[in-house]
């Protein structure tokens, strides 16, 4: 093949990559909002938080982030929602890591993770977001659960 | 066995790993280069199996990340677990294997859409911060491929 062709469509799968790549970075992190959501089930939940089962919902939003343990981008996202947890106390972070609990996953749909669910203060899912989650994304939901 | 990392570190790899990928494509698309390109699919793929076996921290490139690059960049704000890339030089293996194999029954063309596949995920790493792990692992284990 000559040498131009190659280098031709080196430079398209580069290209291709770089816009896959775009498409993900734009479509990650973002809020979904979710009709009439279900109710989460803590005490199926079995979640705990500094060692102590999560018994109740945040006061106004709670973010329920689903982790696994190949999941790099976990960490930097509970550490986001742990930073908004200190500078307002009616929010709360639950982490659950599902990678021991697939009953979770089938039960929620998790293909990735970082997948977070946003609960009203009753615990009804009101918006689901997949990927590491967008600053815009946390302070848009925050926002709708504004008192 | 999974060890705490600076997450730029498997970051750093796979930005050499897509590098040497995207020469591999080039030179296996001629006929009189194919040997070259063959071979040195055979070097990604010790890479990759090195780094399935041993972890991020442990491979030549995280090696020469540490000496050479991280002493220049200032401290991470979060560290990472080694389980993450581990399991994307898995996948690497396998995809980078595949096309070795290919080469060897000389499917020419099979060697060189599998080293573009594992180019494009390597890209996406480097480039885009994208993480296998958190993208496909949870999905692989409910599908029961991995356990």
């Amino acid at each position: 093949m000559p040498t131009e062709i190659r280098l031709a469509l080196v430079i398209g799968l580069v290209a291709l990559a770089g816009a896959l790549g775009a498409v993900w970075r734009l479509k990650t992190g973002r809020a979904k909002a979710i009709d009439r959501g279900e109710v989460i089930d803590l005490p199926r939940l079995q979640a705990t938080k500094d060692g102590a089962l999560v018994t109740k919902f945040g006061k106004r939003v709670t973010f329920l982030q689903f982790s696994s343990e190949t999941c790099s981008t976990c960490k930097q996202t509970a550490r986001l929602f742990r930073e908004l947890e200190e500078t307002a106390d009616d929010v709360l972070h639950i982490e659950v890591d599902i990678t021991n609990r697939l009953d979770l996953a089938k039960k929620f749909h998790i293909l990735q993770t970082p997948t977070t669910l946003v609960l009203d203060h009753n615990g009804r899912v009101t918006s689901r977001i997949g990927g590491a989650p967008k600053q815009s994304a946390i302070e848009q939901q925050l926002g709708s659960f504004a008192i | 066995m999974s060890t705490q990392i600076d997450p730029r570190g498997p970051r750093f790899g796979a930005s050499i790993t897509a590098t040497l990928l995207a020469v591999d494509v080039f030179l296996s698309l001629d006929h009189a280069t194919f040997a070259i390109a063959h071979a040195l699919l055979g070097v990604i793929t010790v890479s990759f199996l090195w780094g399935a076996l041993r972890g991020p921290a442990k491979h030549p490139y995280g090696l020469l990340f540490k000496k050479l690059i991280r002493p220049r960049l200032e401290a991470p704000k979060d560290l990472e677990d080694s389980a993450g890339p581990q399991f994307a030089q898995l996948v690497g293996l396998l995809v980078a294997g595949t096309g070795f194999v290919l080469g060897i029954f000389g499917i020419e063309i099979g060697l060189s859409i599998a080293a573009a596949a594992a180019f494009i995920a390597a890209f996406l790493n480097a480039v885009f911060d994208y993480c296998l792990g958190c993208q496909i692992y949870i999905g692989l284990k409910r599908v029961k491929i991995i356990r």
